[in-house]
């Protein structure tokens, strides 16, 4: 199954990171039995028309380094298991060869749209006396004016008038030529902004109404799983410097919320709608702590990493898992649609891995705790373990492997945002203390959960347990006939870790 | 596999040869008139031969399956147990030689000290070859002294 996730506007691009992180760690979507499921591959699309947006582009280049570690791991094979497990396509990757006229690139397309003034882009200087009197009562003048590179600045009204453009694009059906019956489509966008608010529900309309259009697929769109995450207010912005600038205001977030809500009802979720088969809902009464002021044309919108992001980029996996019948009818056509919320097992400002609930913890614990545990022993342990124990086994990994394209990509483009993204959550409200970020001992770096007690103390969790750990699997390993360094040291750590975790530490599930 | 099974095999037969033809081998690498008549007729190469390989064998396997820790996986860490069980197993065979004599009013103390440094020899060859026959199925040290 693809999974094609639209991610739209910046909470989408945070989003779809936290799943990256997951992704990375392992975490995989499970049927209704918790079983992995097969043949899952993931085609993230960003759509956001503001190019320059911080959190866009630190998505976009953790979605490449992800894809590059993956393909030296797993080459182009759907199916693995461990770190980096999930599949990750570009849109581009599945365009047929002869029609591959779209950007080699996981952001959506939106030249027509983001190099215009919203008044350029509607013709309003062209317009007649009554149809600019008209438009103006429905667009303010600081709408009128908007720079779309910038994205639509909380206004759905331009982004729902901006973004209909989409049908037509190349990306559009480079997406409909590539999405075969048993396919999926899911949307992430907070519901309080503009690009996200606006994006969804019409992405949702032109895929349903895919039969009026020339697209090959046009009926297996028109009854096409899809999904949505609709995330909720779960941060607060500085009032800014500038008084008289309000174009984004938190206090603004709930009735937009409200309104975006009924509109959603009217169209997508209703009785009378049904257009969505699934909807995640997703929001924190406790908003974040403030951001800067940024409509996009001040610092680019850089925001620190939310635990609601985290939990939001489980919606995807959530749905991927969901039966086919519990989502559509006989005919394929779509049940009415299922809401889905979240409750935290614990309401508290610090969230740990207890805080989050029995079956999330089932779900990424033991995942994010490996992962962590391998971005501690490559900055700690492995460059001194070269040449000794399981590096000695073949394939065996010398020191070049250190200057190697793969490793500098796995450290540094990959382990440098993972570090950057977990400081993030943690100095953010609610504050997300999974890991003691100090820690020098492995025994010691999983907040609030400890070692197994023994006679004299608890078990240690250091890299001398790691690797003799990764010897011993390594001797009874030969899996790694064909070469591949890379895979053998993310592939044994795996299963060295997945050992630790279960002899060494509390089993808190 | 196979080839850790050769590994093994072979460290065995040389062994047993050792065993075997211990008279002629420690003769051929230290003769002293008198000295080495009375440990022949005193039946004295046959423990000493077993205590000989038994050591090597031991000090191996403790160093590979007993200590067998990333703590000590340096070819140092090895050359130190070949030391140490270089130096017992000659101690041990001294110690038997000097009862035995003494047991007949026989005294060979020059002798049997050049005896066991030739012995010594012996014992780090055999505790080589233990190496070399067991270090494959050691988690942490198979890769001790030097890769495979």
């Amino acid at each position: 199954m693809k999974l094609f996730i639209f991610a739209i506007g910046g909470t989408g691009s945070r989003v779809l990171k936290s799943l990256v992180m997951l992704s990375a760690a392992g975490v995989k979507p499970v049927d209704e039995n918790g079983i992995p499921l097969t043949n899952f591959e993931i085609v993230p699309v960003i759509i956001d028309p503001h190019k320059s947006c911080a959190d866009l582009k630190r998505t976009e280049s953790l979605l490449n380094a992800y894809c590059d570690i993956r393909r030296q791991l797993h080459g182009e094979k759907v199916n693995a298991r461990g770190f980096f497990a999930n599949r990750i396509l570009k849109l581009h990757d599945l365009a047929a060869a002869s029609t591959r006229t779209i950007d080699d690139s996981f952001i959506f397309n939106l030249n027509a749209v983001e190099h215009h003034k919203f008044r350029e882009f509607i013709g309003y200087d062209t317009m007649n006396q009554a149809n600019q009197a008209l438009t103006s009562l429905l667009f303010a003048d600081y709408q009128l004016e908007n720079k779309m590179s910038i994205g639509f600045v909380g206004s759905p009204n331009i982004g729902s008038v901006a973004l209909n453009e989409i049908k037509d694009s190349e990306e559009f059906k480079a997406f409909a030529n590539a999405f075969s019956a048993g396919d999926r489509i899911f949307f992430i966008s907070s519901i309080f902004g503009g690009t996200g608010a606006a994006g969804f529900p019409i992405m949702v309309k032109n895929i349903r109404q895919a039969q009026n259009t020339e697209l090959n697929n046009k009926e297996v769109l028109r009854r096409a799983p899809i999904g949505g995450l609709t995330v909720l207010p779960y941060f607060s912005i500085d009032k800014g410097f500038d008084p008289n600038d309000r174009r984004i205001d938190t206090a603004d977030f709930i009735i937009k919320t409200q309104s975006a809500l009924e509109y959603y009802d009217d169209t997508l979720t209703g009785n009378n709608a049904s257009s969505l088969n699934a909807i995640f809902y997703l929001g924190d009464k406790v908003l974040s702590r403030p951001y800067e002021y940024d409509p996009g044309d001040k610092r680019d919108q850089k925001d620190p990493a939310h635990f609601i992001e985290l939990i939001g980029a489980l919606a995807p996996f959530k749905f991927a898992g969901m039966p086919e019948s519990a989502l559509s009818d006989f005919n394929g056509l779509p049940l009415p649609t299922k809401a889905f919320e979240y409750g935290l097992e614990k309401d508290t400002a610090e969230i740990d891995f207890f805080a989050m609930g029995k079956q999330t913890r089932a779900l990424i614990f033991r995942r994010l705790v490996k992962l962590h545990m391998l971005f501690m022993y490559l900055r700690t342990g492995f460059a001194a373990n070269i040449g000794q124990g399981y590096t000695e086994d073949n394939p065996r990994i010398t020191r070049e492997f250190l200057s190697s394209q793969f490793y500098r990509t796995l450290t540094t483009r990959f382990f440098n945002p993972y570090a950057e993204w977990l400081h993030e959550m943690l100095g953010n409200q609610r504050s997300v203390h999974l890991f003691n970020m100090g820690a020098e001992n492995m025994g010691e770096a999983i907040f609030n959960v400890k070692t197994k007690k023994t006679l004299f103390g608890s078990k240690s969790v250091n890299n001398d347990v790691v690797k003799a750990e990764l010897n011993r699997i390594s001797r009874d390993n030969h899996d790694y006939d064909d070469g591949n360094v890379a895979l053998k040291l993310l592939d044994l750590f795996d299963q060295a870790a997945d050992k630790i975790v279960t002899d060494r530490f509390d089993n808190i599930n | 596999m196979k080839r850790h099974i050769t590994y093994l095999a072979c460290g065995i037969i040389v062994t047993l040869l050792f065993i075997l033809f211990k008279e002629n081998i420690y003769e051929s690498a230290y003769y002293a008139q008198g000295f080495s008549d009375q440990f022949y007729n005193l039946g004295l190469y046959t423990p000493v031969a077993l205590i000989t390989a038994g050591t090597a064998w031991i000090g191996a396997a403790i160093y590979y399956f007993a200590i067998n820790s990333v703590k000590f996986d340096r070819w140092y860490h090895w050359l130190v147990m070949l030391v140490i069980v270089t130096l017992l197993a000659p101690i041990i065979c001294y110690a038997l030689n000097d009862f035995v004599f003494a047991n007949n009013d026989l005294m060979y103390i020059a002798e049997s000290i050049n005896f066991e440094l030739y012995n010594m020899v012996f014992t780090a060859v055999l505790f080589i070859v233990a190496s070399f026959s067991m270090r494959w199925w050691s988690s942490n040290c198979r890769h001790t002294p030097i890769p495979q």
